[in-house]
């Protein structure tokens, strides 16, 4: 063909039309690809012995558990020969990063790490590889000992078994026994008492002292903790014994009210303050209570991070209105489950109960460091327990052993909490009442939930 | 006339064109290939893929579930915490880039005036502007917290009452566009200077010959002469505003309540907080249209500038 006839046959909007062509072609494979598989690998064979002498598994784990992996490694390899390869990420980053690693089919881990909230969405999503037969055909795991308030709010989706519980977070209230003495004030019981003593405290302070943290800021896992540990106080719950929500209840609105009400005599501001804040303003002795993980108590007491050493103690979340039950928030919480598209999912199953086991869990807890907390009755029991929570272990053993307040973990979980923490971020700002903000959101969850 | 009072050479646009027009049909599919398959990779299937996922119930985990037609886009209308960030962001974008305009645009006419070196100063100038932005963002939040921060510290020291700007609505949304400012006001000093470079000498004496005084100059001479770079910047600012995502994260994570939520941040935590990817591809073509047609609106403006100076 000349030259000359070049032009007709291939004129820029023939080439333009061409490539938009293909590419269309090209979207179509993946998206053809996508409907149909469903990216998992071989299925996890629950009788197997995987030899794992030699072995390398990668693990994603909470950034701030990455220490307990550090104590995992040693005992892990010294116990199997096996090696584990650690990607610590940021607990907000944690499911996504998951969702992603299967959804583009890398499957760079073996083991994944997920907040219980994320569970159905990992489990829908085809993310984790259904663990209920290998628990089974491993009676070793004892289950019977895992801690019954977590092990199914953790692990439990749809009937089936997607992990084991690894790290049992719950808040608890950190006090500082100092200013509280200063201020002539008594531990606080209820939450009216914990506001009667943020008011006294921030407005005799005068910028010195701030009678309480509220932390605002507007993720499901700052703000969300903040309301959770008010409302099982006051009684009330995210979903009812059917699954549908409860946020417009009476307990819920009271709840969010007594939020609103301690506001004002925060630190400033709620909204602003997340735990980059929260910590300092409590470890160095401006701020005189702060809801938090019950493992804050070991840096309280490290005089190369707290001013506050000796200087604080602890008390189960307070009650609210006419409850008189004491309750506590299952704020955060982590599980380990095995990669579906894990090559290697025998091995990661057997580092799972492993680093489950009983005796790790002990282990962990035992190491400042390691950011873990009790999955297993024997632990709560346990002398290095007591030793490592010293005055809060009771209270932990309290909350553990009750029945605390449940999150959604259902698939829509992420996208429902979003919505909470939004319309609650609007009432911090002034902008709606108690009542409306939750009635919007109750319709709102109602609406996604069907 | 402007042309030829700076002595321009006139170009005969039609000839230029027709001249262009045959060059490209020249061009072999081998000589295309390269362009054509750039083309395919950066452009087409983004777009193929992002309207497919628009399209469909997707989630991060399962893209491409099932067909749901304009659910998507329903949904994203619907939500007022979207629509909120598309008006967020357009005030966001003009107001940011209008002020780093005016701004820029006196920083580079003081440059000018100094002479043509820049020397040390430029090197100065650059610095905002390779600081990752993160950690710009982690520096102004450091200075103006509430509690601890530079300014309640200097502003105590003065014996002043501290203030709080990212405690309250309008004032974290102001402090977003001054921190956006002190980024971006030098690479706008930078281009503005390089085009005053530009302007003859010839055109300015011969203003200064008729009696101009300085501001006459500024006025009627050189601005007019480079407001087509202007708007070029400008274009390039508003787009750059439009995406401003990394101190919105950073500094306020779209707080106090919705009032610094823009719509790339919004976008964002559609896609990687709810896993919402669906919707958050939605968001993103609608979002994109908002964009486009501020865009298309400043560079009608401009070339309607560049029309009106040849």
């Amino acid at each position: 063909m000349s030259r000359a006839h070049l032009p007709h046959l291939l004129s820029r909007r023939a080439v333009l039309r061409g490539a938009l062509g293909a590419g269309a072609l090209a979207a179509a494979g993946p998206l053809l690809g996508a409907c149909g598989g469903d990216g998992g690998g071989d299925a996890l064979d629950p009788a197997a012995k995987p030899k794992l002498a030699g072995e390398t598994l990668k693990v994603l784990v909470n950034q701030p558990n990455a220490g307990a992996f550090e104590v995992l490694r040693r005992t892990f390899k010294a116990e199997t020969g096996a090696d584990i390869q650690v990607t610590p990420v940021p607990y907000d980053k944690l499911l996504a990063t998951a969702m992603l690693d299967a959804q583009s089919g890398a499957g760079q881990y073996d083991v994944i790490m997920y907040w219980y909230v994320g569970l159905g969405s990992l489990a829908e999503g085809g993310v984790l590889e259904d663990l209920t037969d290998y628990i089974k055909a491993n009676p070793d795991i004892d289950t019977g000992d895992l801690l019954p308030s977590i092990y199914d709010p953790y692990t439990l989706y749809q009937g089936r078994r997607w992990g084991l519980p690894f790290d049992g977070d719950t808040h608890i209230l950190f006090y500082n026994t100092e200013l509280f003495e200063k201020y002539r004030l008594d531990a606080p019981k209820t939450w009216e008492d914990s506001n009667a003593a943020a008011e006294k405290i921030t407005k005799d302070g005068r910028g010195e002292h701030y009678g309480v943290i509220v932390e605002g800021q507007q993720v499901p896992i700052i703000l969300g903790c903040t309301f959770a540990n008010r409302l099982v106080g006051f009684g009330g719950r995210f979903l009812d014994d059917n699954g549908r929500p409860a946020l417009a209840s009476e307990q819920a609105v009271a709840a969010l009210q007594s939020l609103l009400d301690v506001a004002p005599h925060a630190l400033p501001t709620p909204l602003q303050t997340g735990f980059d804040q929260a910590l300092p303003a409590f470890l160095s002795g401006r701020a005189a209570q702060l809801e938090f993980w019950t493992d804050h108590s070991v840096k309280a007491q490290d005089p190369k991070q707290s001013k506050v050493v000796d200087k604080w103690d602890v008390v189960t979340l307070p009650i609210g209105g006419s409850n008189t039950a004491h309750n506590t928030s299952l704020d955060a919480g982590f599980a380990l489950g095995v990669s579906k598209l894990s090559k290697k999912k025998e091995a990661a199953a057997a580092f799972v109960k492993f680093a489950a086991s009983r005796k790790q869990n002990e282990a962990q807890i035992a190491v400042s460091t390691s950011g873990s907390d009790p999955v297993r009755t024997s632990t709560l029991s346990s002398q290095v327990f007591r030793k490592s929570f010293g005055r809060a272990a009771d209270v932990v053993a309290e909350g553990l052993s009750g029945k605390p307040l449940v999150w959604p973990n259902g698939p829509e979980a992420p996208e429902l909490l979003q919505t909470l923490v939004d319309e609650l971020a609007l009432a911090l700002q002034g902008k709606q009442q108690a009542r409306q903000t939750l009635e919007k959101v109750q319709s709102a969850w109602e609406k996604r939930l069907g | 006339m402007a042309d030829s009072a700076i002595g321009r050479p006139a170009v005969r646009w039609g000839a230029l064109r027709r001249h262009r027009a045959r060059r490209w049909s020249g061009v072999s599919p081998w000589q295309a290939a390269p362009v054509t398959l750039a083309l395919l990779v950066f452009t087409a299937y983004p777009l193929v893929y992002l309207v497919a996922l628009a399209l469909t119930e997707s989630t991060l985990a399962q893209p491409l579930r099932e067909w749901v037609g304009t659910d998507n886009f329903r949904a994203a209308l619907e939500n007022d915490v979207f629509t909120g960030s598309l008006w967020r962001s357009t005030v966001f974008a003009v107001l940011a880039a209008s002020v780093q305009l005016v701004a820029g645009t006196a920083l580079a006419l003081a440059l000018h005036a100094r002479g043509r070196r820049l020397g040390l100063l430029g090197g100065f100038l650059l610095l905002p502007l390779v600081t990752p932005p993160v950690m710009v963002g982690v520096a102004w939040k450091l200075l103006l917290a509430p509690v601890g921060g530079a300014l309640n510290g200097a502003l105590g020291l003065a014996g002043l009452a501290p203030v709080n700007p990212l405690g309250d609505e309008r004032g974290a949304f102001l402090a977003l566009v001054v921190i956006d400012t002190w980024q971006w006001t030098p690479f706008v000093a930078l281009l503005v200077y390089a085009a005053l470079l530009g302007v003859p000498g010839e055109l300015r004496e011969a203003a200064l010959l008729d009696g101009a005084g300085r501001l006459r100059l500024l006025v009627s001479v050189v601005l007019p002469y480079v407001r087509p770079a202007l708007l070029a910047v400008l274009l390039l600012r508003l787009v750059g505003g439009f995406k401003v995502f990394d101190i919105v994260y950073v500094v306020t994570a779209g707080g106090p309540g919705a009032a610094t939520n823009t719509s790339t941040y919004e976008i964002q935590r559609t896609a990687l907080e709810s896993f919402k990817v669906g919707t958050a591809a939605a968001e993103t073509l609608l979002f994109s249209l908002v964009v486009g047609a501020v865009a298309t609106l400043v560079a009608a403006v401009r070339r309607r500038a560049v029309r009106a100076e040849r």
